[in-house]
């Protein structure tokens, strides 16, 4: 028990941190899965961040309690984003959804009524860590759903060729839709667990930084099941904590090394159903 | 209007090195498909390599930045070939280059910290040109020239390299199908290291001009350079040289104007916000032929 809790105290920090990243890199994932690049993740993240620090702040609410209204303005600002941006070709959007982070900063500090300014601002509030590993739950457990229904087979379909699944009576408009609107409610609840975990947001918290590590935890997972960028994102938030150790002065060095490794060897992440699926066929052949 | 002269001035001059930055990263992301996060990081590569050889053996300032560029060039071939070279063969697509770019981005990054111990470093005022030239009424610095005029010769010599010369041709076969570039006896191995070493070195070029003109050689001298000149590439129409110059210059005077006229808070706002109009309405540029899908 003793070496549990020394453990925890060790590496609780960064397990909280794997949590949050990891409701990040699903929000990723979602519209990845039908075949969008997008790091609008991040501006969903910042809304959602943003109304949860100033609903706790206001109103003293606590975590649980502001959740579904971070996941409902992330949902909202998803909504906007894709009646605007998922008629563009698939990298257009890529770069239009990275040029909203752009914006999204220069808002940030230019509001501070909504967000603090330059200040930052203060989440007077705290989530623990069982609240957050509910969160991660809860959103795998919907993430494994979606996958064995319906809309898990048509998403598929339309990530491998939106034309043939066109052609099939799937319109890849509409689920791509549906699918902003999942990673952009899946990116305002980490928003949320971004800002009761960190306690301090300011316009640089929901930034490129956070862009990248979301992307990069969701390809070193894998991005072909839901549980990859889960994976990815524990992993890639560890890295760093364990780099310290061996090499404190080249963590981050470290770090982008495993990453490029990761790219070079093992291109389709570290969950990969169809390698998976491979390795059982030569085990029965 | 003295006032206006000198502002419109520091315009060209800072959208000079934007223009300068972006020409290595559309010719990148126009012909080898990657969109390179890692592409300031050899600017900060350039005007770091220049800077420890004016600080350390006294280079005189045209040599140091000679090589400086060359680093850049260099680095940018030694990471092409590590990074990109296996997705290359493997025909991965953006997304893997991109986060291949992303993990040298923050190697890269994080080894500059090192060499730097996290300082920001500035060139000593004694090494580089800092007479005022006298443009009628106005005086301008030396440098501000220097940046415009390097611009004007760099634009220049790409645009005709690609447009008017065989290896240029080369160049654009294998951007458009390599395979098949190959097969009409290109080496097309050979035309990817020379794309990497141009954009390696242009970016280098504008990173030691950058590194000048806002007194800072460190990490960040890249990233600031990267999210402007990205604007820059798209503005342009990624597979125009001189679009990418004209957006460039075009954003560095709407930089300098918002934050004399409007308000600086917004100055970079004002940047994206055009960078967003024109993914949205017009997303080939203004130069833009077609798109650039790679199969």
């Amino acid at each position: 028990m003793r070496a549990l809790a020394d453990l925890w105290a060790a590496y609780g920090v960064t397990l909280v941190f794997g949590a949050v990243n990891a409701v990040f890199a699903l929000s990723a994932y979602a519209v990845l899965a039908v075949g969008v690049l997008s790091f609008a993740t991040v501006v969903f993240a910042g809304i959602g961040g943003f109304l949860s620090a100033q609903l706790a702040g206001a109103f003293g609410w606590p975590f649980l309690a502001i959740l579904p209204f971070a996941a409902l303005a992330g949902a909202l600002a998803a909504a906007a984003v894709a009646g605007a941006f998922l008629r563009l070709e698939s990298h257009w959007m890529a770069l239009a959804s990275l040029a909203l982070v752009l914006i999204g900063r220069v808002v940030a500090l230019n509001a501070p009524a909504l967000t603090g300014g330059v200040n930052g601002l203060i989440v007077p509030l705290r989530a623990t860590p069982w609240e957050l590993a509910g969160l991660l739950g809860l959103c795998a457990l919907a993430f494994w759903r979606l996958d064995g229904s319906a809309y898990g087979l048509a998403a598929r379909a339309v990530r491998e060729d939106a034309a043939v699944a066109s052609t099939m009576g799937v319109s890849p408009y509409r689920l791509r839709f549906a699918a902003t609107l999942i990673s952009g409610a899946v990116g305002g609840l980490g928003g949320a667990a971004l800002a009761f975990t960190l306690q301090f947001l300011s316009p640089d918290t929901y930034f490129i930084g956070l862009a990248f590590t979301m992307i990069a935890s969701t390809v070193l997972g894998g991005a072909f099941h839901w549980s990859g960028p889960i994976a990815g994102a524990f992993v890639f938030t560890a890295l760093p904590a364990a780099m310290q150790a061996v090499v404190p002065q080249f963590e981050d060095v470290a770090k982008g090394l495993v990453l490029l490794a990761i790219m070079i060897y093992l291109p389709r992440g570290l969950i990969d159903p169809r390698r998976a699926a491979l390795r059982r066929a030569r085990a029965h052949g | 209007m003295l006032l206006f002269a000198a502002q419109l001035v520091n315009g060209l001059s800072l959208g000079s090195l934007y223009a300068l930055f972006g020409i290595g990263f559309g010719l990148v992301f126009a012909t080898l498909g990657v969109l390179n996060a890692a592409h300031g990081a050899y600017a900060s590569a350039a005007a770091l390599a220049a800077y420890f050889l004016i600080d350390r053996f006294g280079t005189p300032f045209a040599v140091a930045g000679l090589a400086g560029v060359a680093v850049g060039g260099v680095l940018a071939v030694v990471v092409d070939q590590i990074g990109f070279q296996p997705l290359r063969n493997r025909r991965s697509g953006m997304l893997a280059a991109l986060i291949t770019s992303i993990a040298f981005w923050i190697i890269l990054d994080s080894l500059f910290g090192v060499a730097t111990d996290q300082q920001s470093l500035a060139f000593p005022a004694s090494s580089y040109p800092q007479a005022m030239l006298a443009l009628g009424p106005l005086k301008v610095p030396t440098m501000q020239l220097v940046n415009f005029a390097l611009l004007i010769a760099v634009a220049t010599g790409v645009h005709l390299l690609i447009e008017a010369t065989r290896l240029g041709a080369a160049m654009r076969a294998v951007g458009c199908n390599d395979v098949a570039a190959a097969l009409g006896g290109v080496n097309a191995r050979m035309i990817v290291l020379v794309k990497a070493f141009l954009a390696g070195a242009t970016s280098g070029l504008a990173g030691v001009l950058a590194g000048i003109a806002t007194s800072n050689v460190s990490a960040s001298l890249g990233e600031g350079l990267l999210l402007k000149g990205f604007a820059a590439v798209v503005v342009g129409g990624f597979d125009d040289v001189r679009g990418t110059a004209l957006a460039g210059l075009l954003l560095g005077v709407v930089e300098v104007f918002v934050a004399q006229y409007l308000s600086t808070s917004f100055r970079d706002g004002f940047t994206y916000l055009i960078l967003l109009v024109f993914l949205v309405v017009r997303p080939r540029g203004l130069f833009g032929r077609d798109s650039v899908v790679r199969a």
